[in-house]
């Protein structure tokens, strides 16, 4: 059973195609992240399921309904804006019982659910305010709290947290978490932050160009990426990429270290060019063969420091240090463990 | 705003002298009006220009009592508040699809509203005279709302248009993700966001169509609007200047009033339609 299924979705503004072609199944509890580069298209996806974009072609179900050509009231879903959107010339209240005014609710029953979203949220006490009168994190909770009066099959999150100061951006964050627990509701959440996609996601859609690159776990993706686009995106701080060259059908070269990858069940011709990623993370091993690297710039964050330098004087590398203080000018050795060597060909594509 | 150097300081006092001079060309019609008001006419002819000595207020009476001047009165508040009335809500209507609908050669439509804007009344007085007798609208106070309101639409969709492309589009998706249909988008959230700009509409518009003479005399022929009928305070061959400067002071009283209480908003309407859009 599937809680909002996609079907070849497309969007087109003039002769530009932004969105070409997405499939996606969703099931319900799922709270799924699309995660891309800034125009990449999220929040058209967004939209076009929320209903406030028309869909160009393709179809929208929605709890095995199709809602494509439906308004954004009739499809059951609720949206939290990056702006917040609240109505400034209501109240707290009157902005989160709006839609059931709209739905003919009576008073009483507008109240008790509003006041019940409140203490979910813990903004009873703000009820009464204007949202002028709200720091920005105390709207973020009313723009919440007014998706859940509605109780929707489908929550819909755009950015959510871009308008935050870092601190009340990783508190909120954990909110978001909590109250996917607690309302065991499906979340379709936007970010364009690989960190907010990694800790919230169930699964995570990477889009590029109006394309899925890949759908997975979010450790799917970080442990087993299907392309060197999605390998940098996931990760952070992104996987270092390095030209090399096969040396034989199960070895590589790159900065003069041949590295056998006994796990590789493509043949490669000897020769080939392609691209090599390890993540900064799984340069401080102690097994495969190792090369040395002097030391450029050391960013000390304590516990670990991140270790910039050359490999082979012009190849720039990042490398994570842990217990260990190193310094700039020191030479450091970098081992790479076969193991979390990905290899990508000339399209990006993963040789597995 | 704050005058620090000397050289603003002797700027502002250069800019200072001519507003000065322009506000009593203003102020001084006034002071004429209700100086004379207070005299009776054997005291306007032997002393036009000085102070009144001994005030009396025998000319407001009979001015209003002269010449059905309480039912021009009435008149022309009906025609304003319903004109008035009219131009905010259609305004309000436009501004909102204007401004936030997409649909067909919409910059098309708001370009032509614009080009209504440049059109004086005076090149179209023959054909809309026609117009309104062809309607039959003539001496009709609908006729006169009707006419108010089609001379001062332009202007008032402009300006909701442009405050309304200020409000940003989230709120109105954010409605109708709440379930409002496009009506109730319009009256939950567009017309109470609209208020300053409505406020600032309807204090211009009612200075125009209380002010107004030239449509209102087209119009309205047997009947009259105040402005139009305070000139029947004037005689054939002479006139009771005193009666006639009471006249005017009840008349431009409304309106006065208005300015005072509403100042701000005037300013910042007329601020807001010069510079947004
Ligand atoms: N109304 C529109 N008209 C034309 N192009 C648009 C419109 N809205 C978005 N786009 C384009 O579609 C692409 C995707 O935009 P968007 O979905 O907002 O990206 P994201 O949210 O991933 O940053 C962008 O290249 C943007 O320029
Ligand atoms: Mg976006």
């Amino acid at each position: 059973m599937s809680n909002l299924t996609l079907k070849n979705l497309k969007k087109s503004y003039g002769a530009v195609e932004v969105i070409k072609g997405v499939d996606l199944a969703i099931t319900p509890g799922e709270f799924v992240v699309f995660v891309g580069p800034s125009g990449c298209g999220k929040s058209t996806l967004l939209r076009m399921i929320a209903g406030l974009e028309v869909v160009t072609s393709g179809t929208i179900e929605i709890a095995d309904r199709d809602v494509t050509q439906l308004e954004p009231y009739d499809r059951g879903i609720a949206m939290v804006f990056q702006s917040y959107a609240l109505y400034p010339h209501m109240t707290v209240a009157e902005n989160m019982g709006f839609a059931l005014r709209l739905a003919g609710h009576a008073k009483p029953e507008r109240r008790k659910a509003v006041e019940e979203a409140a203490r979910i949220l813990q903004i009873g006490h703000l009820l009464d305010r204007k949202p002028a009168q709200l720091s920005g994190g105390q709207r973020q909770r009313v723009a919440i709290g007014r998706s859940i009066v509605r109780q929707p099959d489908v929550f819909l999150f755009d950015e959510p947290l871009s308008n935050l100061d870092a601190e009340l951006r990783v508190q909120t964050r954990i909110e978001i978490a909590r109250l996917h627990q607690t309302l065991d509701t499906t979340m379709i959440y936007v970010t364009h932050d690989q960190t907010e996609a990694m800790t919230l996601a169930d699964r995570i859609v990477v889009l590029r160009g109006g394309i899925i690159e890949q759908v997975g776990a979010p450790t799917d993706l970080y442990d087993d990426p299907d392309n060197a686009f999605v390998a940098g995106f996931i990760g952070s701080p992104a996987m270092n990429f390095l030209p090399c060259v096969a040396a034989s059908a199960n070895e590589v070269t790159v900065a003069g270290l041949t590295i056998a990858l006994p796990q590789l069940q493509t043949q490669l011709r000897q020769g080939e060019s392609m691209k090599m990623g390890i993540r900064p993370e799984h340069l401080n091993g102690t097994n495969g063969p190792s090369v040395a690297m002097k030391i450029d710039v050391v960013e000390q964050l304590g516990a670990t420091a991140f270790v910039h330098g050359m490999l082979g004087g012009d190849l720039p590398l990042l490398v994570e240090a842990r217990a260990m203080r190193p310094k700039a000018g020191d030479m450091i050795n970098v081992p790479f463990d076969p193991q979390h060597v990905f290899l990508f060909d000339a399209n990006g594509d993963r040789i597995r | 705003m704050a005058v620090n150097s000397k050289k603003e300081r002797r700027g502002m006092w250069a800019a200072a002298v001519p507003m000065f001079l322009l506000a009593l060309t203003c102020l001084y019609p006034i002071y004429f009006a209700l100086n004379n008001a207070l005299k009776d006419n054997r005291g306007y002819i032997l002393d036009r220009f000085g102070m009144v000595s001994d005030p009396n207020f025998e000319n407001f009476v009979t001015a209003w009592g002269r010449a059905r001047f309480s039912e021009y009165f009435m008149n022309s508040v009906i025609t304003t508040v319903g004109a008035v009335f009219v131009l905010l809500l259609v305004s309000s209507m436009a501004g909102f699809a204007l401004a936030v609908l997409r649909f067909p050669h919409r910059k098309l439509v708001f370009v032509l509203i614009l080009g209504a804007l440049m059109i004086p009344v005076q090149v179209i007085l023959v054909p809309f005279y026609q117009t309104i007798i062809a309607t039959g609208l003539l001496n009709t106070r609908t006729g006169l709302i009707i006419s108010y309101t089609a001379f001062f639409l332009p202007f008032s969709i402009y300006l909701m248009t442009a405050f309304y492309a200020g409000i940003p589009r989230d709120l109105t998706e954010a409605a109708r993700i709440d379930g409002a249909r496009f009506f109730q988008v319009w009256w939950y959230v567009m017309l109470p966001m609209g208020k300053p700009a409505l406020l600032t509409l309807g204090i211009l518009n009612t200075l125009y169509c209380w002010n107004d003479v030239l449509i209102s005399l087209l119009v309205l022929q047997n009947e009259r609007t105040l402005m139009v009928g305070i000139t029947a305070l004037r005689g054939e061959y002479t006139t009771n200047v005193p009666l006639l400067a009471a006249g005017i002071v009840l008349a431009a009283a409304p309106i006065v009033i208005i300015y005072l209480l509403f100042q701000r908003h005037i300013v910042a309407g007329i601020a807001a339609g010069a510079v947004k859009g």
